[in-house]
């Protein structure tokens, strides 16, 4: 049998699924090292992710994390406008929660950005966790996290089992490219790690940001996306649509999904009509079944006008501090076409066939471009590329992104801070910074697109690359 | 002895009329400083030398549009407050006890001088700060500040092109807002601004030509900036000894300061001037010419009656008015 | 002549005959301030006996005719401008006649039934022209409806007050000078040739801590039944000399103004001096006409009048004992306001109130706060001595960017002997570049809190009580209470500036990234990988493969 290995692995993993469900007590704790240890010697067979590994991952992410949060830097990574943009700042929740306890209605002024279902939202966390919010943010980014996990896992399975039943199909000496199953399945636990110990989430998390509510309904529509759970999907895709307005061009990517993955166009109305009817609903809620329709100028004036012009990692702030007044309102409908519609069409045609990949390269541009990013949103993705390892052999500007990646996120704080504090830098340096960030997140976007693309002409006609007894080169005509 | 003062009367209008050009009845002058900041005292003193000079010969407050980009007078680094000195010695205090200001700070903007050359203003706009002049209006535009090739600088953020001033003197012209133009600029280069005028009727004076810089005059010590610049205390000079009656013609004004004074050589643009400067007098610009004209009909004048409506309701009883108190009572206050 | 003795028989037969009823009266307060300072305040009072609600104020005579036409224009009710240099230091001086903030300040209550909006942005308007002051500014971003602060000081008709129909403005950063004063004194009866105003010599004045020119316009009570109106015009002038600019110790009204009295204003009713010797040991020459003992609040003035006629007057004052220095005791109420924090990213406005009463006082704080600030809320915070206070009451209207600003009104109580500090966070934005004032690196300006309050005591107290005019009235004028208005300090923050020079270059890097994206994007969507020849072309290949593609092109 093909899949004998992975069948082991189930398994395995089953076994473990049942007896250590519970995380709280230290008897289980040495009960699962003990497994742990059993299970390491069989891992070498079986290439598979041990239950308690994920556990054990997910408890330090919560260390240090709540670590973190309860030390004296809390304060100063929430300031952080790296971390808080005007969209997911806490202190504007606050804010506004301060203004609705006072019958003020909290979208007369420009400070708060939330929709009203959010608030809501807010409300009850705090009734429900008082004063120690940080259990809530910890809870949602670790959630956010498994549900990745568990999201790139069966993105993994399926992958490997289209290629395994496609196999015939391809050239005969492309045997290197073909999926290993013992670097795929890891893929998912690099997933996890990435996601709960990069930077960036981790101090958005820490940060108090609410892009970690976002993620979470990110990663909540990416998880029904690849079991396919059409109506869940709508649902929160519509819920990540309402905070910030981006994830409505996703609905194309997700259709993709359902029709070339999940094959069924049924599913894809259902998801259709689940992720209309929750927008309304939303909407209606929101305006308090049309009495106040002052939030939307709030929440989608303030993404799609660009009023508040506060530093960030993004393109939009600088350049419009230095618009003039009269081209102004070209260049916004520009720079929010070339965020929404001007790839979708087009990377949605190319990359049919490879839907997920599609849909984290959709949310990719989405987060390079849009009006407010955050390293929220930044982490978010760079903790799903790592699910694609077939890719990896393919890319060629691996190092460069890297170290762009790693310059730029350590110079930002520093030219902000002599900007801001010392007065002796200027705008320009952190624009200047902010400009190789977004370079770099481009180019790790058009290498991974890119490497699919090499990877299917790969697949397709092998590795020969003689025409006429001579070595020809590969290039895009 | 009524009959000689008639006929002394005939023949002072005859004069008048025969000296002055019959279209020119009015005169106005826009007069325009245009740097901030301390180091550049000198342009505000320059502009409120020809403002006093252009008061002194007549010309009323109500038609003289004065710019000021700073407050000299009561800058907190001005050793003598409300003064402004162009001279070291202190002869004159430029400023007055009775300046009126029309533009001053952040209202002296490229847009804001376009605006009230062309007279298209915001409605709600003061008298004070609009040229109301008219087909027979002379009007003396004075501008100094810092100037380039082709440009002069507002406030070190903005600039106006020659292309736009002749441009604004152009819609002047279409719009019937000036009978000539006594275009004078204390800037450097200051001969490029008026290179582009096409207008008619414009006798324009710069204080140097392209590629030259016009110099300040001298520093006072106790203020420690330069206060005057050359090309304004000359022409100063110059018009201080001109009185309402004098007869100095035009052509003598552009004649004064000389290159071995000023240095720069100041430019003079005639083309677009049909009249002769020697036989135009100064006080065509720089006074105020106000025609008297006799009437010997009688006018009916009627008053328009407002139309208030005049209740004939019988008289409303009489209304108690009070003083309310003068804070909000905090017990009366839901707390 | 004859001519012109028709035309006036003429006139006469159509038009009415005017006569003027009412009063101009002018009097001069002298008062030397505890701390080598004197106090100089000018009011020139003008009452008209018509009925504002009636008049058509197309014909003047001794009342302003500016200030006729406005009225009637823009149905104003009550007006309120001044324009100030310098800073009152309320701790060392007392409480002056007329509180004023730093620059300008515009207070006006319009009429039920009227178009307030417009009508305040012309009379703005109608005002800078009038007082060649950049009072143009004055729109939507600046002007606040305060409901508790700033009741109407004139008489209305009924005790309900609707707050929609006032309007308040300050602008901080507007100076006072020789420009200002010309057309202000050309508002008063007799301009500045005669009487207590040919005193105003700008050369003097501005050369003082503390300048203030005021205009107050109100409806009044014509008599105590209160059943008729008339108009008031209070024309005010406050000026602070300091004795280290004067030279010495020994003032005299020329030292002060650079000339004496000449002659009385023949169209004026009183023409008074008052000179403060309360406190000072000081001989007057010429001796005073009259010594007048005021007990007001609990608090005895002894001041010292002077009548001005038509003989030249020049008081002269002679310190007895100089190397004498009073105590300074500070007034029971007063404040500062300043910024906290560093750097240019958040901060905060601290307003420090000192109630120095043995009672508990109760204050209305005011705060317009420009829209580029944006205040949390939630982070104000009142502590009274290290304990935490509670504000009776608040009102608050969060900014909206670039339409209006922060309005905060907070009601408080005071524990007597107290130093109560009112903090609230803020943001420092970044504002589009065209949004920066030519000289950006100064700041911008936060105007002055208002603190209302309603002391018990007067002590050094000489505002005019409310339902009087002039600073006679002030005499023996015990009341309830006694209204201060204080402002506070204004506030300037560097917001962080954009690099002014670089639109372009901003615009061309970030289209560069922009393009960095589209350049592969398109690419990889539009084209497919193909494998091509890697051989080195020869040169004799290249032209016939150039000639081929040429004939064929012709063929074409």
């Amino acid at each position: 049998m093909k899949l004998a290995p992975l069948d082991i692995t189930s398994n395995i993993d089953n076994t473990i699924t049942k007896y250590t469900n519970v995380k709280s007590t230290k008897i289980l704790r040495t009960l699962q090292l003990f497994i742990k240890m059993s299970v390491k010697i069989r891992a070498a067979y079986t290439n598979s992710i041990s239950t308690s590994r994920i556990i054990f991952t997910c408890l330090a992410a919560v260390i240090v994390r709540y670590y973190l949060m309860l030390s004296k830097y809390q304060t100063v990574i929430a300031n952080h406008v790296e971390v808080s943009t005007p969209l997911n700042s806490w202190k504007r929740v606050s804010e506004g929660l301060y203004l609705i306890s006072k019958n003020i209605n909290p979208y007369e002024g420009d400070v708060l950005h939330e929709t009203p279902l959010s608030l809501y939202l807010y409300k009850n966390i705090l009734l429900v966790f008082q004063d120690r919010i940080h259990l809530a943010f910890i809870t949602f980014d670790v959630a956010t996290a498994i549900i990745l996990f568990f999201t790139t896992k069966k993105f993994n399975w399926d992958l490997f089992v289209e290629e395994e039943n496609n196999k015939e199909t391809f050239a005969k000496d492309a045997v290197e490219c073909f999926l290993k199953p013992e670097k795929l399945f890891k893929s998912s636990y690099y997933v996890l790690l990435t996601y709960l110990f990069n930077p960036f989430t981790l101090f958005s998390c820490v940060g108090y940001s609410t892009t970690v509510f976002y993620n979470f309904y990110l990663a909540v529509m990416m998880f029904c996306m690849v079991h396919g759970i059409s109506v869940i999907c709508g649902i929160f895709l519509a819920l990540a649509a309402s905070v910030s307005f981006y994830p409505v061009v996703l609905i194309l990517p997700v259709t993709m999904y359902f029709k070339y993955a999940i094959k069924s166009n049924f599913k894809i109305i259902i998801n259709l009509f689940s992720f209309i009817t929750t927008s309304v609903l939303i909407m209606l809620m929101c305006t308090d079944f049309g009495k106040d329709f002052s939030y939307i100028r709030n929440v989608y004036g303030c993404i799609l006008t660009v009023p508040d012009l506060q530093p960030n990692i993004g393109l939009f702030w600088y350049f419009f501090t230095e618009m003039f007044e009269h081209f102004r309102e070209l260049f916004i409908y520009a720079f929010q076409i070339n965020n929404t519609i001007l790839y979708l069409v087009p990377i949605s045609l190319r990359f049919r066939k490879h839907p997920f990949l599609l849909t984290v390269a959709i949310n990719f541009i989405i987060t390079i471009f849009k009006s407010y990013p955050s390293v929220g949103d930044v982490g978010f993705v760079l903790s799903v590329v790592p699910s694609f390892p077939h890719l990896f052999p393919f890319s060629q500007q691996g190092f460069l992104v890297g170290t762009m990646l790693i310059i730029s996120t350590s110079l930002a704080p520093i030219l902000y801070y002599l900007w801001i504090y010392c007065n002796s830098a200027n705008a320009n340096f952190y624009f200047g910074v902010t400009l190789s960030f977004a370079v770099a997140q481009i180019f790790l976007l058009t290498d991974l697109l890119f490497s699919q693309v090499k990877r299917d002409y790969m697949l397709k006609y092998g590795k020969n690359r003689k025409i006429d007894g001579e070595e020809g080169i590969l290039c895009l005509e | 002895m009524r009959l000689i003062t008639t006929y002394f009367l005939v023949f002072l209008i005859t004069v008048i009329q025969a000296f002055s050009n019959k279209s020119h009845t009015n005169n106005w002058a826009v007069l325009v400083d245009t740097s901030r900041f301390w180091f550049n005292y000198r342009h505000v003193a320059n502009v409120l030398s020809i403002y006093r000079s252009v008061k002194r010969l007549g010309i009323p407050d109500s038609q003289i549009i004065l710019m000021i980009a700073d407050d000299m007078a009561c800058n907190p680094r001005n050793p003598r407050p409300a003064t402004v000195f162009n001279n070291a010695d202190q002869h004159i205090n430029v400023y007055g006890d009775d300046v009126e200001v029309d533009y001053r700070g952040y209202e002296v903007t490229v847009e804001n001088f376009v605006r009230l050359l062309t007279g298209r203003l915001p409605p709600g706009t003061p008298r004070s700060k609009q040229l109301l002049s008219d087909e027979g209006s002379n009007v003396l535009i004075y501008l100094t500040g810092h100037g380039g090739d082709g440009f002069l600088k507002f406030q070190d953020s903005e600039e106006i092109t020659s292309q736009e001033m002749a441009d604004a003197l152009e819609q002047m012209w279409q719009k019937q807002r000036y009978n000539e133009i006594f275009f004078m600029i204390d800037t450097c280069q200051a001969a490029s601004m008026y290179e582009r005028f096409y207008s008619p009727n414009i006798l324009a004076v710069g204080s140097s030509l392209v590629g030259e810089d016009s110099l300040s005059h001298h520093v006072d010590s106790s203020i420690g900036v330069y206060i005057i610049d050359r090309y304004t205390y000359y022409a100063l000079e110059f018009l201080e000894k001109v009185n309402p009656q004098s007869d100095r013609s035009l052509s003598e004004f552009l004649k004064v300061c000389p290159k071995s004074v000023c240095i720069s050589t100041v430019g003079v643009r005639k083309d677009l001037y049909n009249r002769d400067p020697s036989r135009v007098p100064i006080t065509d610009f720089f006074g105020s010419v106000r025609p008297i004209d006799i009437l010997h009909d009688i006018t009916n004048v009627t008053l328009v009656q407002r139309k208030r409506a005049k209740s004939k309701k019988p008289k409303a009883k009489p209304k108690k008015y009070m003083y309310v108190d003068p804070l909000v009572n905090f017990n009366s206050l839901n707390v | 002549m004859i001519y012109s003795l028709t035309f006036l028989i003429i006139l006469a037969n159509y038009g009415s005959v005017f006569c003027y009823e009412g009063s101009i009266d002018e009097e001069l307060l002298i008062k030397p301030l505890q701390s080598n300072q004197v106090y100089a305040h000018f009011q020139f009072s003008t009452k008209w006996d018509i009925d504002p609600e009636k008049e058509t104020f197309r014909h003047s005579s001794l009342f302003p005719r500016p200030i006729g036409e406005l009225i009637q224009r823009f149905d104003i009710q009550e007006l309120h401008v001044t324009l100030t240099g310098g800073l009152w230091r309320y701790e060392k001086w007392g409480y002056p006649v007329v509180d004023a903030a730093t620059g300008a300040e515009v207070l006006a209550w319009f009429k039920p039934g009227s178009d307030v909006d417009t009508n305040w942005k012309l009379l703005a308007n109608s005002l800078s022209g009038l007082f060649c002051a950049s009072l143009n500014f004055i729109d939507d971003l600046n002007t606040i409806k305060p409901e508790f602060s700033f009741r109407p000081r004139g008489v209305v008709d009924s005790k309900f007050i609707n707050s929609s129909h006032v309007r308040y403005a300050n602008l901080p950063h507007e100076i006072v000078c020789t420009e200002n004063l010309t057309p202000w004194k050309k508002l008063l009866p007799c301009d500045s040739k005669t009487g207590l105003a040919s005193l105003l010599n700008s050369g003097h004045i501005h050369n003082t801590r503390y300048h203030s020119v005021g205009l107050h316009l109100r409806p009044v009570c014509r008599d105590k039944s209160c059943e008729s109106l008339s108009l008031e015009l209070q024309q005010t002038v406050s000026l602070v000399y300091d004795y280290l600019i004067l030279g010495t110790k020994n003032w005299s009204l020329r030292k002060l103004f650079g000339q004496g009295v000449n002659r009385k204003c023949v169209l004026v009713n009183k023409s008074d001096i008052y000179v403060d010797t309360t406190l000072t040991d000081v001989e007057l020459e010429p001796a005073p006409d009259k010594t007048v003992t005021s007990i007001r609040g609990g608090q005895t003035t002894v001041l010292q009048k002077y009548e001005v006629t038509n003989t030249f007057l020049n008081i002269y004052a002679k310190y007895q004992n100089a190397d004498v220095v009073p105590l300074n005791l500070p007034p029971p109420l007063h404040a500062n306001q300043y910024l906290s924090g560093y750097g240019q990213e958040r901060g905060g406005i601290v307003t420090k109130i000192y109630n120095n009463h043995w009672k508990e006082l109760d204050v209305v704080l005011l705060q317009n706060i420009p829209w580029f600030i944006p205040i949390y809320l939630h982070t104000l915070k009142v502590v009274s001595n290290g304990k935490e206070l509670k504000p009776l009451q608040l009102r608050y209207i969060p900014a909206r960017q670039r339409i209006r600003p922060n309005y905060l009104e907070v009601l408080l109580r005071l524990p007597a002997r107290t130093s109560t500090s009112v903090v609230i966070d803020f943001d420092y934005v970044f504002l589009k570049w065209q949004e920066y004032p030519p000289d950006a690196n100064f700041g911008f300006h936060i105007g002055s809190a208002v603190i209302s309050c309603y002391l018990p005591v007067a002590k050094n107290y000489t505002a005019v009580p409310w339902d009087m005019t002039l600073i006679s009235d002030s005499f023996n004028a015990s009341r309830n209470g006694y209204l201060v208005e204080i402002r506070t300090e204004n506030l300037i923050i560097t917001l962080p500036t954009p690099d002014f020079s670089m639109p372009y270059n901003v615009i061309c890097l970030a289209c560069t990234v922009v393009a960095l994206a589209f350049g592969p994007l398109h690419n990889i969507t539009t084209r497919k990988l193909i494998l091509k020849s890697n051989k080195k072309v020869q040169l004799v290949e290249k032209i016939k493969k150039l000639l081929n593609s040429l004939s064929k092109t012709k063929e074409e």
